[in-house]
């Protein structure tokens, strides 16, 4: 038995979100199944199968060291502050 | 509506059609929770749900009243159904299930075919979205016929399935009540019996060369009679609608 991962796509400009996964033995009965297990109330207009063996998953920690680096950050907050504060500053001029 | 066309034969000869595919929505659905493993309970009972709604609109034509709908169909005398005892049987073995659901969806895209042409406008247009949808219902049963078949103790249990179901296909291809003046008026374009050997063909290109013997058809089918599965089939259909029958649903 295989393991697939289902993907779909609602109509229009969305794209393409995992929906969930589908064990099967075959690509045609992964996609036969899919369909009445995912997308029978019109879910999406088009849908993909990914056979999990054939995704590439990073080690673990990969991407951790990613997790702590706070000057990568920018919720604009400290802009937004420094603006206001001349904003305020040129009004009370 | 073209009132002229449906007469009370006509009516009779569609009720057939929709009492199938009531009967078999509801056999497929009676799977959910109980099939051999999740995905497929989930498929078998959604593509059960299809047939149901093929047997929606069915019902909306002949009776002309979409709200007299569940008090018609849940009301009425076990006589009164023109079902075939194909799919009123019912059948615990998952494979006899599974058999049952290739027999008749490789039966069931030739019935709506016979409509494509119809003098009956709604006809035409149920028809193609039957059709539709019925591609999928095919490839469902065929993908999962194909693979058990690769398996030598799934494919005995397919082939004694077989047996079991075979000659109760033949019941679904028997004349039908209220066919002769459904042609007649070209609400239909042909004979459905007509289309057995079709349905055999694909049948043995799919199984093999089968017993002869399964392919007698018996006397005493002719959609008037049930089964002796259909009061417990009809009971577990109107199982909630007993409980508050006026209720508004």
């Amino acid at each position: 038995m295989r393991v697939y991962e289902v993907f779909l796509k609602p109509d229009g400009k969305e794209e393409f979100r995992h929906a969930g996964s589908i064990e099967a033995a075959t690509d045609e009965l992964a996609l036969v199944l899919a369909r009445e297990n995912y997308a029978r109330r019109a879910e999406g207009t088009h849908m993909w199968l990914v056979n999990r063996e054939n995704i590439c998953v990073s080690e673990e920690g990969f991407i951790d060291s990613n997790l702590d680096k706070p000057h990568r950050h920018n919720d604009g907050e400290r802009v937004a502050r420094w603006r206001k504060l001349q904003r305020n500053k040129k009004n009370n001029e | 509506m073209n009132d002229s066309v449906l007469t009370p034969p006509v009516k009779e000869y569609l009720l057939a059609f929709a009492d199938d595919e009531h009967l078999m929505g509801q056999q497929h659905t009676e799977w959910i929770g109980v099939a051999p493993f999740l995905e497929e309970d989930m498929a078998f009972a959604s593509i059960g749900q299809d047939e149901l709604g093929h047997a929606l609109m069915l019902y909306t034509l002949i009776l002309e009243c979409p709200s007299g709908i569940d008090i018609y169909v849940f009301n009425r005398k076990s006589e009164e159904w023109r079902s075939c005892q194909l799919v009123e049987s019912t059948h615990r073995r998952w494979e006899e299930a599974l058999i049952r659901h290739w027999c008749y969806d490789m039966a069931e895209d030739l019935r709506w075919e016979l409509f494509s042409d119809s003098s009956l406008p709604e006809l035409i247009s149920i028809s193609e979205r039957a059709l539709k949808e019925e591609t999928y219902h095919r490839r469902h049963a065929e993908a999962l016929v194909e693979n058990l078949l690769m398996v030598p103790d799934s494919k005995l249990r397919l082939m004694n399935a077989l047996e079991v179901v075979v000659p109760q296909v033949l019941g679904l291809f028997s004349p039908i009540p209220g066919e002769e003046e459904a042609i007649s008026c070209g609400v239909v374009s042909g004979k459905y019996s007509d289309l057995l050997p079709i349905w055999r063909t694909r049948l043995e290109e799919r199984f093999g060369v089968l017993d002869s013997g399964l392919f007698i058809q018996a006397d005493n089918e002719n959609r008037t009679q049930r089964h002796s599965d259909f009061d417990y089939l009809f009971g577990r259909i109107r199982e909630v609608f007993l409980l508050d029958p006026k209720a508004v649903w």
